[in-house]
């Protein structure tokens, strides 16, 4: 199929104009990123300006250089780690042993079980009911909450549930038969035989934490808390109206959009990190998870 | 009396019940296969017990204690799986060892049980393997190595060589019954394959519906089959099939089918079944094929021909109904073309109730 | 030898229904300690929010908690339809997800034709990677860049206009252009990603049919046509059911991050004013009646759409 020669020259024009099209969505996709990186790395009055387009205009790592020198970058940092990495293991050991037991077929009353869990993805009580219950089970303010709190969705439980169903039964039975527990049966053959869709779950939360914003705005009022999205959306809304931040601007080579832009870049670059990881195993996850037959 | 004992064993799901009620005494050391069509109830028979599927009735027992209620880990007994559930995270010394390592047996004595266990199965070079990185057949092995590593009282298998090619199926089989003869350990085992069942069994039970049809040996399951259904079930190819009307002629009793006359062998029941129908079990082995018109001859309209080699088989038709005949190709492939019916001994005709299947007269005659 | 006339009657034992609970628990206690920690977090942290939602229908003080406030049926509801803030955040939710389905829903597929019609691995493979990005971008970011290109003075967009002779345009502060901006961030954001779900299903068609086609000597075009796009209708149409089903599920929160009170008149969307009457302004129990509105038709759209989709595909979606 993949022999251009073979091609009539009504093909190859379609084939041509195809990739054309395609090529330019993704430079248009593309753009935004280069954008940003080039601010970050321009002078502050060029950016300013609106004087940058494509690449650097006047190359200058100084915004950097104030991002890493500023005590809440790193605080901000280090506590978007803790909830990543606190909350993605959370989730794992929650929904795991979940996720385990509902695959079951002995399991009675599965089907309520399950239904349960399926009727979280189709209700939620909203917004207000889940704050108050956060304040009223004493979780404002507190790296605790934010772990906690999010750590199970049923999208995820359904995802890994799915997956250890279609684990053949004889795996189970074999290892009953030679005297395992239902706790080995999960640690020493379920689990090695589900590291594809664990690792796509782990790589879902590690996501969605990283990138949590909206609740982390509301659930944490003291500063020393924030993860890094917060920080960032404060520094975008509010450095432009800093007086005092705009005094200290007059001699420098970094502005109000250099320093932003070099946040987003700082803050995206563990997202590239990871990012061949994610594309080994979204493809599946997303098959796993989306139609059950 | 070590051994495995069913009483009255029942399977419910439910209000629907899919094995009702069976008795089946196996002795110690014996190789028993359960065999019939998909869904007759001999894979649920062997699970229960195994333990994997609860008992919903009746009594087992396994060297003299009820196991009803008892785990299966505690039943003293291994299973050997059709897609064999091999873990494939683990090399084959650890999943020889998985059950060991849980029953956390002492180092030394698992490393000395994989040893023994994977020089009796031919495995040695291939410990440290991936399951991904074996043949089929190696596979199948480590599968049994798991079994025997734990040298339980009683082994299980479930249509263990169904996932093989016929070449290797064969040369398991093989294998199975040497390692049955050098442990002697009780065995049951679950096929659909008749041929398996004859080859490896002491005793064979064909299984029907949930029900047991018959328990024998092989030969004479062979020979004396009590129904219709194990005549039809057990052969390659099966028992043709006949259905024909008593009558007597003077002589004795002679069957009759779309105008022709067979003699049968006097058995005393058929005396009194003058008129009635009957079913005529023919063995496609036992039939003389005949080229020219003999005196005692069936006449049949011949189909087509399938050569295996040695043998061939001829697809006729008689009274309207298939009728196969296994004839020797040696000296007579030509004349097998011009075959216009069979000769048959009177005494290797069985002869089966028109309406109940179950077989007439004596179940003694010898292999 | 059992003789087949000879059939006994079996007998089986029918345990009662605590009897079995009791049975399983003993059985499978190990299943119901795994389960228990997911279960009581569902409890917990969804469940029990559930219970509080009925400060919808009270008049909610902090101090009175949610059980001792006094009751005032459907008060809040009759506020918020007399509220034309809310009416307008109903309405801009509505129009918003209208035009977000009209323009966004294409796109995924047309990218997934259009990558299946690439012939070279290594630029395919790259544009796909490229493109699925956004989707693991946060949407503070996403809007970050989204408020550095579209600012007056410094941004990219105004810049590119100016080279034109346009006088710069505050985007973010004109009504107008909120919406073709929250549409077209979301596309940017998230065509690529959703197209995997139609590359999937154009993996699974035969390849047996496009060797058979060429026989006959169609064109790539006509391939596309007569056998690519019918054979993923059945995906086509279960992910319009279930976009359908999420309309409701306006992204607020980059909704939030966008705009401001210059553009509330066509942005404020149901959540957004939800948020800033709750969590913002204190009225848990108004914004606790929006909410509720919001979940019970939320709810409808997607048991109906799920009891489309099962009758017309004979599968489930959960």
């Amino acid at each position: 199929m993949a022999n251009m020669r073979l091609y009539s020259r009504g093909d190859k024009t379609f084939v041509i104009l195809n990739m054309f099209l395609v090529g330019m969505f993704t430079l248009s996709t593309l753009y935004p990123f280069i954008y940003i990186a080039s601010l970050s790395m321009s002078a502050g009055f060029e950016a300013r300006a609106g004087n940058v387009v494509l690449g650097p205009v006047g190359l200058t790592l100084d915004a950097y250089r104030w991002v890493l020198s500023e005590p809440m970058f790193w605080i901000s940092y280090r506590n978007t780690f803790i909830y990543t990495i606190g909350g993605t293991l959370m989730s794992l050991i929650l929904i795991i042993p979940g996720a385990y037991a509902l695959s079951r077929p002995q399991l009675y009353g599965r089907r309520f079980w399950n239904l349960m869990v399926a009727f979280t993805m189709w209700f939620h009580a909203g917004m207000i009911p889940f704050f108050l219950n956060m304040r009223d089970l004493g979780l404002l303010d507190s790296y605790f909450g934010i772990i906690i709190g999010f750590a199970v969705n049923g999208f995820n439980i359904i995802l890994l549930r799915n997956f250890f169903e279609n684990i053949p039964q004889s795996f189970e039975e074999a290892a009953r038969m030679d005297g395992a527990s239902e706790f080995q049966i999960l640690w020493k053959v379920y689990v090695p035989l589900s590291k594809p869709a664990i690792a796509t779950v782990a790589l879902f939360c590690l996501v969605s934490r990283w990138n949590g914003f909206f609740w982390a705005m509301v659930l944490l009022q003291d500063e020393q808390k924030i993860p890094l999205q917060v920080y960032l959306r404060q520094t975008i809304a509010y450095l432009s109206d800093d007086e005092e931040f705009s005094s200290t601007l007059i001699n420098q080579t970094y502005s109000v959009e250099t320093v932003t832009a070099a946040i987003i870049v700082c803050s995206i670059i563990p997202v590239l990190l990871v990012y061949p990881f994610l594309q080994k195993y979204f493809n599946k996850g997303i098959l796993l998870g989306g139609v059950k037959e | 009396m070590s051994g495995v004992q069913l009483d009255s064993i029942v399977k419910a799901y439910g209000a629907v019940e899919v094995v009702h009620g069976i008795d089946l005494a196996v002795a110690e050391q014996e190789f028993v296969v359960l065999v019939g069509p998909s869904g007759c109830g001999k894979s649920t028979t062997l699970r229960m017990i195994a333990g994997l599927e609860e008992i919903s009735g009746g009594t087992l027992t396994i060297d003299g204690k009820v196991m009803n209620a008892v785990a299966p880990k505690d039943r003293d007994v291994a299973m050997v799986f059709q897609n064999y559930a091999l873990y494939p995270h683990l090399d084959v010394a650890e999943n020889i060892a998985f059950g060991l390592r849980i029953r956390r047996e002492a180092k030394q004595r698992i490393a000395e049980s994989i040893t023994e266990v994977a020089e009796i199965l031919g495995l040695t070079p291939y410990l440290e393997r991936r399951p991904a990185d074996l043949s089929g057949g190696q596979r199948q092995r480590v599968a049994m190595g798991r079994a025997i590593v734990r040298n339980p009282k009683v082994f299980l298998f479930d249509e263990p060589l169904s996932n093989l090619d016929a070449k290797l199926r064969t040369q398991m089989r093989a294998e199975i019954k040497r390692l049955h003869k050098r442990l002697g350990a009780t065995s049951i085992y679950v096929t659909h394959d008749q041929v398996e069942a004859m080859t490896l069994a002491d005793r064979i039970v064909v299984m029907h519906d949930g029900r047991i049809e018959q328990i024998g040996t092989p030969m004479e399951l062979f020979l004396n089959p009590v129904n219709t259904f194990v005549a039809g079930f057990l052969g390659s190819p099966p028992m043709n099939q006949v259905r024909a009307v008593v009558e007597e002629n003077g002589v004795g009793p002679v069957a009759s089918f779309g105008g022709q006359k067979l003699p049968l062998a006097p058995l005393p029941d058929l005396k009194s079944r003058v008129g009635a129908e009957v079913v005529l079990g023919i063995r496609p082995e036992y039939v003389t094929a005949v080229t020219a018109d003999t005196a005692d001859q069936v006449n049949i309209d011949m189909d087509l021909i399938e050569t295996l080699g040695s043998e061939a088989l001829l697809h006729a038709s008689l009274a309207d109904e298939p009728f196969v005949i296994k004839a020797e190709t040696i000296g007579n492939v030509r004349s097998l073309e011009t075959v216009t019916g069979f000769t048959i001994q009177p005494d290797l005709i069985r002869v089966f109730d028109g309406e109940t299947g179950l077989a007439l007269g004596g179940q003694d005659r010898a292999a | 030898m059992t003789d087949i006339s000879d059939r006994k009657q079996s007998v089986v034992f029918q345990p009662s229904r605590t009897q079995r609970v009791i049975e399983a628990l003993k059985r499978d206690w190990q299943l119901y300690l795994m389960l228990a920690p997911t279960i009581i977090w569902l409890l917990l942290f969804l469940y029990k929010p559930m219970y509080g939602l009925q400060i919808a229908f009270k008049d909610y003080s902090v101090f009175r908690g949610i059980a001792g406030s006094p009751w005032v049926g459907f008060e809040h509801f009759q506020t918020l339809f007399d509220n034309d803030q809310f009416l307008r955040a109903l309405k801009n939710t509505i129009v918003i997800s209208f035009w977000s389905l009209l323009v966004g829903f294409p796109v995924p597929i047309l990218l997934a034709l259009m990558f299946n019609e690439i012939l070279n691995q290594t630029f395919k493979k790259t544009a796909q990677t490229i493109v699925y990005l956004p989707h693991f971008i946060s949407s503070v970011i996403i809007a970050g860049i989204v408020i550095a290109s579209f600012s007056p003075s410094s941004g990219v967009v105004n810049t590119f206009l100016g080279w034109f002779g346009a006088d710069p345009v505050y985007f973010l502060t004109k009504p107008e252009w909120f919406r073709p901006i929250f549409i077209g961030t979301n596309i940017w954001q998230e065509a690529g990603f959703s197209s995997i779900v139609y590359l999937a299903a154009i993996a699974g068609v035969s390849p047996t049919l496009y060797e058979s086609a060429v026989i006959d000597g169609a064109s790539r075009w006509q391939m596309m046509w007569k056998i690519t796009i019918p054979s993923i209708m059945t995906t086509i149409i279960i992910m319009l059911i279930i976009r359908i089903g999420n309309m409701l599920e306006v992204s607020f929160e980059m909704i939030i991050l966008l705009y401001q009170p210059a553009t509330y008149e066509t942005a404020d969307v149901v959540n957004t004013f939800i948020y800033r009457q709750g969590l913002q302004g204190g009225q848990y129990d108004l914004a606790a009646a929006a909410g509720l509105f919001n979940a019970v038709v939320a709810f409808v759209l997607v048991m109906s759409a799920n009891a489309i989709s099962k009758r017309y595909s004979r599968t489930s979606l959960w």
